[in-house]
């Protein structure tokens, strides 16, 4: 057979031989291309139905055209022999990348949804495949699915259609039951023919396979197989599968036909929603057919190791952490986590060897805080906002402003500022929160006045030395100072001038958009205020003035160097009118002595026609010397500077309106976590967190 | 008979991948179909409804054609076989806040 021509196919190489027929390597001598081909054994084609039949449907077959389908190209007949010239797929069977441990919940969600797109796109055409299993779906190289053999599987042969591949370590059946059985519907099984129904209960199979390396119905007899298949319901599949991939599953092997999914579409549908969620992972090492970054649902993660650097960047539409080493030349881009909803705070705890980042997400959905265990491979998805105002409070929350970690000697408490103004806690690594009342409860609340970002708690600080004392700033509201931890608060705003005011001067109601404290030397406070640059060198009781040199006292984002107490870093822009850098020149301030003059930071930075604006969490420092300063942009571009603000790159752009950047060095990524890299947040210690993976788990009930 | 809910693509990684849920208790008003709805899928209730019990701002309910909110809210009737959708808003615009 070697060298002949089939019709115009030339055949080159035996790929495979089956019980039916021999599946060779073939070239298309006239559009030049190599192809499968198919050679039904003359003794095989005897015992067929009819070969007219078989000639129909793989003709009928050959009319799809569906990226996740392998094509027929051709069915013909040469010098009596019946051949099908089909697409040749190069990769493994997906039966062989299952193994016995199945793969990544990630993986079967982006398989499935392929082989469901595939099934959906024949339905429509009304083929059904009729023997749907693990070992008819290649994955390609890139990890494409082509699903193989519709609507002829059954008709020839399932060796034969096996064999159509050229397929890499290809296994044989390790059950001496027919790999079809166990794939088959009860109503097959009851004699009534295969439809769109027992395609979806096949579809079932092999998503509960892919993802538990176990068949749903086995046994070691035909008789085991068929009764289990009839009677029995599957071993229930816990995490790490996300309870909605198991849902799915469940209601594809539903034994009725109509109960379940009624087209491939819904259940592509329902895949797709669950891999948009959150995604958790097993050992990606199981996927040996993954790409070292993987690319889920537009996407991209990235690998993270000890001594490596990150930037967590929460946009208005969505979340990225970028990676880089202690050379921060060179970064590598995850994300976007949480497509389209609003990431306004994000921090990293890194306290006891836990890499935990946290992002707060808002949508209409409502507000939720998340966090990533693996590094932004999965995150949870709770089943109720852990941040809640009580019932008796009469008001719900709106955003999450700010995440700040504990103290060193407070190693699980974690909080949150929150809009509308108010300050949430919590003592067991963020499992549950409740609001401190002290604040909530003060009596200037119901004065407070939301500014142009809304009524927002945004800035919370601890006093290191003493640890009942904490600042925290509202806009429009003012700094406000507790000395017993959170049970009654004063006002600190001696010399804060309010220009939106009759009175400049009152006892609280300043927009504060930032302040920062270096641990060092807790009794000094800067402020930058709705117009006006402060500090206070006496934990808040008296602020002054320290505008000195700077275009403009407008601005947002203040940080404080990670080392030095008397430098500051500031963005100024030029009003409150026009939120831009002043004169289109994008310039970083910097106080080296406390804010008795700033200097204008500005090699590498545009200057001209730069309007730009830097919100207030949105600048960042880290933990190396010289010091790291990176800022994002409202316009999506990302800027750092490794010289202390000497010179300026450009990291990134396009990205979403930036609202905060955060920084972490990963100290190790088995062992104890990172070392604090903003000042005024101490390091603290969280709790072993596996059973919060689980993202959603509804009762199972119906009524 | 039953009443329908329909749940929309954003919501159904909550409702077990499911477009429409079935509530056969004939419940009386919308407030009782939700909470038959959120007994089922718990995780449904937070991201439709604040923790003050009111539908979030930018959903809509809808009875049938009409938008619950001018049926009397929560506390419109449901018929038995009533269908309910869960529709998202067309928002847009300005949403970046300082």
């Amino acid at each position: 057979m070697i060298g002949q021509l089939l019709g115009h196919y030339r055949v080159v190489a035996k790929i495979g031989e089956g019980g039916m027929g021999v599946v060779y390597r073939g070239h298309d001598e006239v559009l030049h291309r190599d192809v499968a081909l198919k050679v039904v054994k003359k003794d095989a084609q005897l015992d067929l139905v009819g070969g007219k039949t078989l000639l129909h449907e793989a003709r009928a077959s050959s009319s799809l055209s569906h990226p996740n389908i392998c094509a027929i190209y051709e069915v013909g007949e040469t010098n009596g022999e019946l051949y099908i010239a089909m697409e040749l797929v190069e990769g493994n069977t997906l039966k062989v990348l299952i193994g016995e441990t199945g793969l990544p919940a990630e993986s079967v969600l982006r398989y499935g949804v392929q082989i469901a797109s595939a099934l959906g796109r024949a339905h429509d055409k009304g083929i059904v495949h009729r023997d749907l299993k693990s070992a008819n779906i290649v994955v390609s190289a890139d990890g494409l699915i082509k699903v193989l053999d519709f609507g002829i599987a059954k008709r020839i042969d399932s060796e034969v259609s096996e064999g159509t591949t050229l397929m890499i370590d290809s296994q044989p059946e390790p059950s001496s039951v027919s790999g079809t059985l166990t794939y088959m519907a009860p109503e097959v099984l009851r004699g009534e023919g295969a439809d769109y129904h027992s395609d979806l209960w096949a579809l079932g199979v092999v998503l509960y396979e892919a993802a538990s390396g176990q068949l749903p119905f086995a046994g070691r007899t035909t008789f085991e197989v068929t009764s289990a298949i009839m009677r029995e319901m599957p071993k229930a599949l816990g995490p790490p599968v996300p309870a909605g991939l198991w849902a799915i599953i469940q209601r594809c092997l539903v034994k009725e036909p109509k109960q379940r999914y009624r087209r491939a579409g819904e259940v592509q549908a329902a895949l797709e929603a669950v891999q948009s969620a959150v995604i958790v992972s097993r050992d990606p090492a199981v996927d040996r057919n993954a790409p070292s970054t993987t690319v889920l649902h537009g996407v991209q993660h990235v690998q993270v190791k000890k001594g490596d650097f990150l930037l967590l960047v929460g946009t208005t539409k969505g979340a990225f952490l970028l990676q880089s080493n202690a050379q921060r030349q060179r970064w590598k881009v995850g994300g976007p986590y949480f497509h389209g909803q609003g990431v306004y705070a994000m921090a990293y705890d890194g306290r006891l060897g836990q890499h935990r980042i946290w992002a707060s997400t808002q949508s209409i959905w409502g507000t939720l805080l998340r966090s990533s265990d693996d590094f932004g491979k999965s995150w949870t998805n709770p089943q109720e906002a852990a941040i809640r105002f009580p019932s008796d409070s009469g008001v719900s929350l709106k955003n999450i402003w700010q995440i700040s970690l504990g103290r060193t000697e407070e190693p699980s408490v974690l909080y949150c500022g929150v809009e509308p103004a108010a300050l949430f806690e919590s003592r067991d690594s963020g499992e549950t929160w409740s609001l401190i009342r002290g604040l909530f409860d003060h009596p200037h609340r119901h004065r407070w006045m939301p500014g142009n970002g809304g009524l927002a708690l945004h800035t919370i600080l601890l006093d290191p030395r003493e640890s009942r004392r904490m600042y925290v700033a509202i806009s429009a509201g003012g700094v406000y100072r507790t000395e017993d931890g959170g049970d009654n608060w004063t006002a600190q705003n001696r010399g804060i001038r309010v220009t939106f005011m009759p009175n400049k001067y009152p006892e609280f109601g300043q927009c504060v958009h930032k302040i920062v404290m270096h641990p060092d030397r807790p009794e000094r406070l800067f402020l930058q205020n709705h117009w006006g640059l402060y500090r206070s060198d006496d934990y808040g009781e008296n602020w002054s003035d320290v505008a000195n040199g700077v275009p403009s006292d407008f601005g947002f984002a203040m940080v404080m160097h990670p080392r030095k107490p008397d430098s500051v870093f500031i963005v100024p822009v030029e009003s409150d009118e026009f939120r831009c850098t002043c004169d289109g020149r994008l310039r970083v301030y910097r106080t080296r002595n406390g804010g008795a003059n700033w200097e204008a930071l500005v090699r590498g930075l545009p200057q001209k026609g730069a309007h730009e604006t830097v919100l207030r969490d949105a600048m960042t420092a880290d933990s190396f010397d010289p010091a790291g300063i990176y800022f994002g942009t409202r316009s999506g571009k990302l800027f750092c500077s490794h010289d202390e603000g000497r010179s300026w790159q450009k990291i990134l752009e396009g990205l979403p309106p930036v609202a905060c950047v955060r920084s972490a060095l990963v100290e190790d990524t088995s062992g104890p976590g990172l070392r604090p890299t903003s000042p005024g947040v101490s390091p603290s210690t969280t709790s072993s967190r596996a059973s919060r993976r689980v993202t959603t788990n509804p009762r199972q009930t119906r009524r | 008979m039953s009443l329908t809910v329909y749940i929309p693509g954003p919501l159904r990684e909550f409702s077990e991948g499911q477009s429409q849920v079935e509530i056969a208790d004939s419940p009386a008003t919308l407030a009782d179909a939700l909470a038959a709805l959120w007994i089922i899928f718990p995780a449904l209730r937070d991201r439709m409804a604040t923790e003050q019990g009111e539908i979030r701002e930018h959903i809509n309910i809808f009875i049938g054609d009409e938008d619950a909110r001018f049926t009397g809210g929560l506390a419109s009737p449901v018929t038995p076989d009533a269908e309910i959708s869960i529709v998202p808003s067309i928002t847009g615009g300005s949403d970046l806040r300082n």
